[in-house]
């Protein structure tokens, strides 16, 4: 008698226990830690130590990583968009070839599609949902800039675009710059105008821009 | 029984682990035969208070009661986040670590931000690649749970000390300033460690000029004061030796721990082994001669060794000189213990190699052995090629005199301001200084240190000292190469660094160190004036880690005939009692890394002792005296009596007693404090190396011992195989040769491991010197928890590399031979035989793998592992980790529970990391892709590893080497990790019959 009550007892314990189809809104039972979660810093972990809660810390500034030292006394423009005297540099400090191109296309269709479109019209889908002011990239102002001042607007951000530097490394920003160029270039094409001439020398570079690492601010 | 049939001129060698051993008590016997010895299952008694490091871990409560739930793990991604960071990649910053008289280059690995791992930097030419086991374990002191976290400060007559800001104590400076500027400095003074820094030498000679009155003490109590005043006796002013070994065919030590205990020992261990590589039976092998009283590393490697008292090695210097004709030397009688014979070949070797040799003292020997040592140097034309001298650019001389004049200045009460810039003078300066007590009669006592430690306690103002990982500075090595320190994570405490502070000290501005660094480097960089140049050239040298060209000239000197009054007190002394040698801790080295729990676990390369130091003593002596390991004894010298356990060393000089430097510590956190004895207060500045007339007496008691040396000894058979270079030539396969294999064919049909990349590992004995920095760097590399004294003593301690070490010969004249034993991932794996549940699986590339979440504890691998190289997490060695230990651990390895097994995996976060970078760049891999930790680590480069089934890789090339042997072939269970058998190259006229 005392067995069956004991028996009844389990069972009407295990089923309270609200076994399927309960929502709660503490984490689940698990029992069996089985290192599922290890004394150790992950990426993207939180961390209770640092102030602001993240286990991932900034690179202290100044400093430079072993394979990320950037020469820009000689390679300002491919680093900067800029050459040593500040102004825009007009082309592309890469050599062209095929496997850039397609890079680029790939990699405008990840990050610039999405607004500015596949074609560079500006009618992207954020363009149709969320109604950001992306101008069309067939225009004379923009077939007239030169392809620095380019650079510095995917580095640094422009208006309500933000800054694209810490997705796209720098080689990506130049060989997107080549699909846009190529873009440009074939619907001038089939429009029948004549490609206008790039303006060598800027009037004035933007102000207010965050420096590139490796050089004191 | 090893058959050696094919051999018969390979001398049989009989090879012992420990004195019990060799006696073969039943005690050893029955240790020996355990896989886990007894009471290994059992539970701890009581739990003592040095037990606190593993009850960190050690918890006896039911695992996961205590929070049923999943715990909430938020993503917590960078808010603005590095250009070309990849969240999951590491990166790589070159940097140095300041140490001693020089700098360490490095090439520390951080994970999104934070330092994970410390490797050598292959560019600066202080480690070329390599790390030591102190560089390696220098990352737990930056995230040492109990350094200082803020500024402290204890007004006069309080009890306790308030806690402060960084801004409290600027004001509490600019208060002071004032008067001490108006008088010139008088009453000021500042104590710090030698450093050779460019701009702590610019900021410590603005200091000078702002307080002419200023007195200024460089000293620690290890430092290389006797070889740079042995080189001024030499050439009337100081400069500071460097050495290549690699150009040297002939290396004798006088009582220098060349390949451990020197500042240059990395590089020095790189040259030597490059002079043994040994490819083929043709090659030429490098010869080495130690005269010295402890048993040291060095002395391991030698080709022939004497044990003599260090107060007797400068008589052999002398006599040694004399043979060899050095100008202005005589008077050198017969040296009691060293052999006519001897000496005359030693003789004979050095000047069969003349600009080939190399003599060195060691760093305790007396400026006068420096310079003798340096005039035969000179006189055999080494200077140049083996030795070469330079000017101390950027460097603070260390000087016992200054030392001694700051502590008359204390007690006299002439100071009013002390400034400790780091170190730890009030627990390792000299006893007879009394500078503890006098720290009391200052007014002011401002202390700059890593934790609140002994010197805190007696400072009004304690600061933290910010890590070098942390902070900015820059570093000179040895022969001058400049370097910069950058640091790889912001100060964890705000920290600052001991060029901040000084700088304070020395304008009046709180200048940040990123600033004061880059004012010193541009005077050094001199890059010109075009826009952009200085910033490129500073990258550069951060990028690189270092400056190229920066190493100072060599100078030539004239050398000046030593003066008769200086070498008066060399020649052999009657023996008068004990002679006490201290030495600086392998693990601890002067009492800075106490902390640091995975040096206090490192077993010291010779006596494999852990947790703690010993008196060391020769066979003879403590028979003399009745002593038997872990019997007391009481220690006198230099008016103070300490009481230490008695631990037989054989092969150390008789009639001397070592001891080890930096334990005992009062104040150094929860792994340090309390471990070991403190002899710190035998140690006078007379005789800070080695002083005769000590006293020695049994104390009666019992202090238990936890070392690793006869853990899994095997017993009998083979294993580690050496001969003579002579005897390999006329027999090169000896090695091989030496265990007859069984003449049966396996019963079932074998796997065919032949698509690649398979991997493999050749570790060639001939090169390994016993430093442990591959136990070191495993640890680190793989998240190895410590487990305490007590788990040490019941045999489970958790390195899954450990180096065995080997005497053979007798007891008082014995050879050493070190052998690292990894797990050696056989192909027919006893282990994974006999896994009920396949936790332990053999991989496509033929490492034995182990499944962590599959292990239910049964122990049967390791019961069968002939090798007993499989280790146990008997507790949960990491539950309770504080938070700042989480950060050292490596995010790409787990970190392992209760009830696992673990073993070495041959760093397959490593294999697999760089099969994943060769994918993405669509290119095969290629030898030296991957490189285990112990491999990129060890200073001789005696661990090889690659792929087996790629004829051209490294590793087959060392497989090919007729050296080549594996472990307990006759097994069967064919290992992928192979040996290659150590060489001796005695000197021909000493070589026996």
């Amino acid at each position: 008698m005392r067995r069956t009550h004991y028996a009844l007892a389990l069972v009407l314990l295990s089923l309270s226990g609200c076994a399927r189809g309960c929502t709660s809104s503490r984490p689940p039972i698990h029992l069996n830690p089985n290192m599922d979660v290890q004394p150790r810093y992950e990426p993207q972990a939180g961390s209770a130590f640092f102030y602001d809660g993240a286990a991932m810390r900034p690179p202290v500034p100044g400093t430079v990583a072993r394979g990320e030292l950037r020469d820009l006394v000689n390679e300002a423009p491919y680093w900067t968009g800029k050459d040593t005297a500040g102004a825009f540099v007009a082309s592309v400090p890469l050599e062209v070839t095929d496997a850039v191109r397609e890079r680029g296309r790939q990699r405008y269709d990840i990050y610039c599609a999405t607004c500015h479109d596949k074609g560079g019209d500006g009618k992207g889908i954020l363009f149709e949902r969320g109604k950001v002011p992306t101008p069309s990239f067939h225009i004379d102002r923009l077939r007239q800039m030169p392809d620095g001042q380019i650079f510095d607007t995917v580095t640094n951000g422009l208006g309500l675009m933000p800054s694209y530097r810490y997705p796209i490394p720098v080689a990506d920003r130049w060989a997107i710059i080549v699909h846009l160029r190529a873009l440009q270039a074939r619907r001038l094409e089939r429009m029948g105008g004549a490609a206008p001439v790039q303006a060598a020398v800027p009037e004035a570079a933007p102000a207010a821009e965050t420096p590139s690492p490796q050089v004191t601010p | 029984m090893p058959q050696g049939s094919s051999s018969p001129s390979v001398r049989p060698r009989e090879h012992w682990r420990s004195l019990e051993q060799l006696a073969d008590t039943p005690e050893a016997r029955s240790f020996l035969e355990r896989e886990f010895p007894v009471g290994a299952s059992e539970l701890p008694e009581g739990i003592d208070r040095r037990s606190l490091v593993q009850l960190l871990g050690a918890s006896l409560a039911l695992a996961g009661l205590t929070g049923c739930r999943k715990p909430v793990e938020n993503i917590v991604p960078y808010v603005t986040p590095p250009e070309e960071l990849v969240p999951g990649m590491p990166r790589q910053y070159a940097t140095t670590m300041p140490f001693g008289l020089g700098g360490y280059g490095l090439l520390v690995e951080s994970h999104e931000g934070r330092p994970t791992k410390i490797e050598g930097n292959e560019l600066h030419p202080a480690t070329a690649g390599s790390a030591s086991a102190l560089m390696q374990a220098s990352i737990l002191g930056l995230y040492d749970p109990d350094r200082s976290t803020q500024p402290l400060q204890k007004a006069a007559g309080a009890a306790a000390p308030e806690k402060k800001t960084w801004a409290d104590f600027v004001a509490a400076w600019k208060a002071l300033e004032g008067d001490l500027v108006a008088a010139g400095g008088a009453g000021l003074a500042v104590l710090l460690p030698p450093a050779a820094s460019p701009t702590l030498f610019r900021i410590v000679a603005a200091l000078r000029q702002r307080f002419p009155g200023l007195l200024l003490a460089a000293w620690e109590p290890v430092h290389e004061g006797n070889a740079i005043a042995g080189a001024a006796l030499l050439a009337g002013r100081p400069l500071r030796p460097s050495y290549d070994l690699g150009a040297a065919r002939v290396v004798v030590s006088l009582d220098a721990d060349l390949f451990l205990g020197e500042q240059d020992a990395v590089a020095n261990a790189r040259g030597f082994a490059a002079g043994r590589r040994l490819a083929t039976e043709k090659d030429e092998m490098n010869r080495l001669w130690v005269v010295e009283s402890a048993f040291t590393t060095t002395g391991g490697m030698a080709d022939h060794r004497l044990a003599l008292p260090s107060g007797r090695v400068g008589a052999v210097a002398l006599a040694l000189a004399q043979a060899l004709g050095v100008p202005g030397v005589a008077g050198a009688g017969e040296v009691p213990g060293v052999p006519e014979k001897w000496l005359a070949a030693l003789v004979k070797d050095l000047q069969a190699n003349p600009g080939r040799g190399l003599v060195v003292a060691g760093r305790d020997q007396p400026a006068a052995v420096h310079a003798l040592a340096l005039a035969i140097n000179t006189a055999l034309g080494n200077l140049g090629t083996t030795v070469t001298l330079r000017e101390p650019a950027d460097v603070l001389l260390p000087s016992p005199a200054d030392l001694a004049a700051l502590a008359a200045a204390l007690q006299g009460g002439s100071v009013s301001t002390l400034v400790v810039v780091g170190g730890n003078p009030a627990y390792d300066a000299p006893a007879d200084l009394k500078l503890a007590a006098a720290l009391a009669k200052v007014k002011n006592v401002l202390h700059l240190g890593h934790a609140v430690d002994e010197t805190a306690a007696l400072a009004h103002w304690h600061l933290p000292e910010a890590h070098f990982l942390e902070a900015w500075g820059d570093c000179r090595s040895s022969d001058g190469t400049a370097s910069v320190v950058q640091p790889l994570i912001e100060p964890l405490f705000g920290g600052k660094s001991a060029i901040e502070l000084l700088g304070l000290l020395a304008t009046g501005e709180d200048k940040a160190g990123y600033d004061l660094v880059r004012e010193t480097w541009q005077t050094l960089l001199a890059a010109g004036d075009v826009p952009g140049a200085f910033d490129g050239a500073f990258n550069k040298v951060l990028h690189d880690g270092l400056l190229a060209g920066s190493a100072a000239p060599a100078v030539t000197v004239a050398p000046a005939p030593l003066a008769p009054e200086a070498l008066a007190g060399l020649a052999a002394a009657a023996a008068t009692g004990i002679e006490l040698v201290f030495r600086p801790s392998s693990a601890v080295h002067d009492g800075r890394f106490a902390n640091l729990g995975w040096l206090q676990e490192m077993p010291d390369a010779v006596t494999k002792i852990t947790w703690g130091n010993a008196a060391l003593l020769g066979v003879q002596t403590a028979k003399k005296l009745g002593l038997a390991n872990e019997d007391g004894v009481r220690l006198t010298a230099g008016g103070a009596t300490v009481e230490l356990p008695a631990w037989i060393v054989p092969g150390q000089a008789e009639d001397t007693v070592v001891v080890h430097l930096g334990y005992g510590r009062r104040a150094a956190g929860r792994a340090g404090t309390g471990v070991g004895v403190d002899v710190y207060p035998l140690r006078t500045s007379a005789a800070p190396g080695f002083v005769a007339g000590a006293t020695l007496a049994k104390s009666g008691g019992r202090h238990p011992i936890a070392q690793t040396q006869d853990h899994g000894a095997m017993e009998g058979r083979p294993i580690v195989r050496e001969a003579s270079l002579a005897e390999w030539r006329h027999e090169p396969h000896f090695a091989a040769e030496m265990v007859e294999m069984p003449q049966s064919e396996p019963l079932w049909e074998q796997h065919q491991y032949d698509k690649g990349p398979q991997w493999g590992m050749a570790i060639d004995l001939n090169a390994c010197t016993g430093c442990n920095a591959c136990l070191i760097a495993c640890q680190s590399e793989n998240n190895v928890p410590i487990v305490g004294h007590e788990q040490v003593r019941r045999g489970r301690e958790m390195h899954w590399l450990r180096v065995d070490r080997y005497f053979s010969g007798t007891p008082e004249q014995p050879e050493m031979v070190f052998q690292p034993m990894p797990c050696q991932q056989c192909e027919n794996a006893p282990c994974e035989q006999v896994c009920p549940v396949a936790a332990t699986t053999h991989t496509e590339d033929g490492l034995n793998a182990m499944v962590y979440n599959r292990c239910i504890g049964t122990r049967y691998c390791a019961n069968n592992c002939p090798y007993k190289v499989r280790r146990f997490n008997f507790f949960n060695f990491t539950k309770d980790t504080p938070e700042l230990l989480k950060m050292a651990a490596n995010p790409d390895v787990t970190v392992r529970s209760r009830g696992v097994m673990e073993k070495c995996t041959y760093c397959v976060q490593r294999i697999q990391s760089a099969r994943i970078d060769a994918k993405m760049a669509e290119r095969p891999l290629a030898d030296g892709d991957v490189r285990t930790a112990c491999q990129q680590t060890c200073p001789t480069q005696a661990i090889t590893f690659g792929d087996i089934t790629d004829p051209k890789s490294r590793v087959n090339e060392r497989k090919q080497n007729s050296r080549n042997y594996v472990l307990l072939a006759e097994l069967g269970n064919k290992p992928r990790t192979s040996y290659l058998a150590r060489i001796r190259n005695p000197h021909p006229e000493l070589a026996e019959g």
